[in-house]
């Protein structure tokens, strides 16, 4: 994203602040992509029963919209790493994520995929799936509750709605 | 143990294959050497009365000096519990297979083959069944070392066809 466009996009969030919104289609695309995350399903282990959990009617996923879970990465735009991350599924887990279409999110749930949790010495598991493939948001907690899970993924939502911000905390220009 | 069929049975079978009996926490043990596992197991199968004739479990175990190979049998037609312990080399950890016995341990052995290294004559399939064919070591032997961080932290190649 060049300069002039990031300038042009913060001067839009600032307007939309004041209750002001510019026809701005990648605003609007953002907008929209943040509400309707498609994930794929990468339930590893016990963090993927937190987000069946999700799933269902008790915190209900769809409230936001993210319900759509696809089996297939070809139609899914973001990942939900939720488990722990062996070495033996690790090549095929950077596999589906090269088969996601762009643009395309990674959320790592739980302590093992954030850093290997309890396992993070063993033989087997890879310390944290940030080191195959990169991630937006980090959710910790062993598990998460469904509700971690939601704020995981309205923190991604924030930074998919507002790029020009991420942008801005992350490299201050 | 109340079941004195099955202690006397035990000791019977333990006298012809050379091997002790003793009991912990009231379940008898059997510890015999691995050439003789096949026949010890074969005989606890079809123990008149008490036949102890379901593979409940089979697993290795490293103590240092030796390997053993524990095959807990129980059954569906009463109440009969037996451990069998096979003593097994270090230096040259082999002992027959008991897929023919029970078919179920198929899988079993395949790990006990993948973390101890102990090999199995006779089994029809003797791979790794739960780390990836080109792992090296047996990581649940005491003298394993584990890779380094590093070396896990980064993606292992897939072989094709894997």
């Amino acid at each position: 994203m060049d300069v002039a466009k990031e300038k042009e996009l913060r001067e839009a969030e600032a307007l939309a602040e004041k209750g002001i919104i510019l026809a701005n289609v990648d605003k609007l695309l953002n907008w929209a992509r943040g509400h309707s995350f498609w994930p794929v399903t990468q339930g590893l282990a016990c963090c993927a029963i937190e987000m069946m959990a999700a799933g269902n009617p008790r915190f209900d996923i769809s409230r936001f919209g993210w319900e759509v879970f696809r089996a297939s990465p070809r139609q899914a735009d973001l990942m939900i790493v939720a488990g722990t991350v062996t070495r033996k599924i690790a090549p095929i887990i950077r596999r589906v994520y090269d088969q996601m279409p762009e643009p395309k999110w990674v959320v790592a749930m739980g302590s093992c995929a954030n850093a290997g949790g309890p396992f993070a010495d063993s033989y087997s598991v890879l310390p944290g799936v940030d080191k195959i493939i990169p991630v937006d948001v980090y959710i910790p907690g062993c598990p998460p509750r469904p509700e971690s899970l939601f704020f995981g993924l309205m923190q991604l939502q924030q930074k998919v709605a507002n790029p020009a911000k991420v942008r801005l905390m992350k490299h201050g220009k | 143990m109340e079941n004195n069929v099955l202690r006397a049975r035990v000791d019977e079978l333990a006298a012809r294959v050379n091997g002790q009996v003793e009991e912990a926490l009231g379940e008898l043990v059997l510890t015999v050497n691995s050439p003789y596992v096949v026949e010890t197991l074969a005989a606890a199968k079809n123990f008149q009365g008490v036949p102890c004739d379901f593979l409940h479990d089979l697993a290795g175990l490293d103590l240092g000096d030796r390997f053993e190979v524990v095959y807990q049998l129980t059954s569906l037609r009463g109440p009969q519990r037996l451990r069998v312990k096979a003593r097994v080399a270090r230096d040259n950890p082999v002992i027959d297979s008991v897929v023919k016995l029970w078919a179920g341990a198929d899988w079993l052995e395949r790990e006990a083959y993948d973390m101890f290294g102990i090999v199995f004559k006779g089994h029809p399939n003797l791979k790794r069944i739960y780390m990836w064919d080109d792992f090296e070591g047996y990581p649940l032997r005491k003298d394993f070392v584990p890779p380094t961080y590093e070396e896990r932290a980064t993606m292992r190649v897939r072989k094709e066809g894997e």
